[in-house]
């Protein structure tokens, strides 16, 4: 996946750009994205946790980096795992 | 007369006289001394196609220039994505075979301070978002919190300290104000004399803080983009319509109207958007930047003006300032403008001066 590709939600109205990219399946919504906008119904429950414009979204070993362009109800993942936004700290393990 | 050193001296002038007019007995630097107050500080010269202090640069189109600010760090990281490549790939060659438009359009949807040579400004120098409930004109200094950063809000905040009004500064932890280090000695200047309060925006209380601080405040300015308000839980058009007589001062890049809304923007590439560049080639067919940062000081100037009128009637209202379209206002304004820009084009390369150093 070349950097600058903009995928589609097929879930939702998220829309991003690739800025860095292994392999692997980009998803939204618990479906792949794609260049054309693709219909897959609604996202799935457990990848319903909606994206912000303007932030940039990684995996865990940075090989994956996606900037938000437009936002939507579905959350970011690749192969299933879930991305997190770059400035994001994990959370307590308790308070 | 000799000529202001920097173009634009003579509408910002203008501007302070106003600004002064309501604050009788307040000493206020001259415009052309703001202008020139960073450049004064570090010795900066007449830049050409690489901004003064060498962050924004102006890159070839194929049909047309862009200015591309690469201020941040992590904006490299964007390069690929812009040029749609996984090769290495200069930024000259890079830009080559890309429209302008397209390059800009493309650069800000990543997120990139970036204007082109030929563009407009996407929204007027000041707009009203709200207007909230009026109170009798107060006849007290405004108290003015300042949520802002890097050079605009906080020269805004420093004139309405010397009008009188009491400021305090918040410094956002995560997300301190980068000039501090970056570059102290302008930082102290324009933070002098006021207040500051620490807050961690990332907690609940930090943010409780926040609330108490603006449910206290006269003026309040900020510079984020709408969308890192909106993701704290501050509305700011709501706080104007419940606090009577609050002034809210949003200091933009580009206005806060659709999608120019999310386009970031700092000095030197906002003054390209104004259509200052522009103004410059067809004055003297040369392509180069105007002032340094120029958009920084003229808005931190405007915006203290609007603000204190405003203030004084009492009438609540949240003013949206762009920075493009201020420059853009400015440049339609001023009436010296061709002769400054003939005079600042021939001193390329010399030290920036401030009027008074000028020889007549």
């Amino acid at each position: 996946m070349k950097p600058g590709t903009r995928l589609k939600s097929a879930t939702c109205d998220t829309e991003v750009m690739v800025i860095r990219a292994g392999q692997g399946t980009i998803e939204c919504g618990g479906a792949p994205m794609a260049e054309d906008k693709q219909s897959a119904g609604e996202p799935a429950a457990d990848h319903a946790q909606g994206t912000l414009i303007g932030k940039r979204y990684v995996d865990a070993e940075a090989t994956f980096e996606l900037l938000c362009v437009k936002p939507g109800k579905g959350s970011l993942a690749v192969d299933g795992t879930p991305l997190v936004t770059k400035d994001a700290k994990p959370l307590p393990a308790s308070d | 007369m000799s000529a202001p050193a920097i173009p634009l001296t003579r509408w910002a002038q203008g501007q302070l006289d106003a600004l002064a007019a309501m604050a009788p007995g307040a000493a206020l630097p001259e415009a052309g001394a703001l202008l020139a107050e960073r450049a004064m500080l570090h010795g900066l010269t007449v830049p050409g196609d690489v901004s003064c202090r060498g962050g924004c640069r102006f890159h070839r189109t194929r049909d047309g220039w862009v200015a591309l600010n690469l201020a941040r760090p992590g904006d490299r990281e964007l390069l690929p994505a812009l040029f749609h490549t996984d090769a290495p790939v200069d930024l000259a060659s890079g830009f080559a075979p890309l429209d302008e438009a397209e390059a800009v359009a493309r650069g800000r949807l990543l997120g990139m301070a970036i204007a082109g040579l030929c563009e407009r400004p996407a929204s007027p120098a000041l707009a009203t978002s709200a207007q909230g409930p009026n109170r009798p004109a107060p006849h007290r200094p405004p108290r003015v919190l300042d949520l802002s950063a890097l050079w605009a809000g906080p020269l805004a905040s420093r004139l309405l300290r010397l009008c009188g009004g009491e400021v305090v500064r918040v410094e956002s932890r995560g997300r301190e104000d980068r000039l501090r280090d970056t570059d102290p000695r302008h930082f102290h200047r324009l933070a002098e004399d006021k207040r500051s309060v620490a807050l961690d925006l990332r907690t609940a209380a930090g943010r409780a803080r926040l609330a108490q601080l603006i449910a206290q405040a006269d003026i309040v300015i900020e510079a984020a983009r709408p969308r890192a308000l909106r993701q704290l839980g501050f509305d700011a058009d709501a706080c104007v319509h419940a606090q009577p007589g609050l002034v809210w001062l949003t200091i933009t890049g580009h206005g806060i109207a659709g999608e120019a809304a999310n386009w970031v923007g700092f000095g030197d590439d906002t003054s390209v958007a104004g259509g200052l560049s522009a103004r410059l080639h067809a004055e003297t067919g040369e392509i180069g930047f105007v002032g340094d940062a120029i958009a920084d000081p003229l808005t931190g100037i405007f915006a203290a003006r609007a603000a204190l009128e405003h203030y004084r009637t009492g009438h609540g209202a949240r003013l949206i300032v762009a920075m493009s379209g201020l420059v853009g206002e400015a440049v339609a304004r001023d009436p010296h403008l061709s002769q400054d820009l003939t005079a600042w084009n021939a001193r390329r390369g010399h030290p920036v001066l401030a009027p008074e150093a000028v020889p007549c």
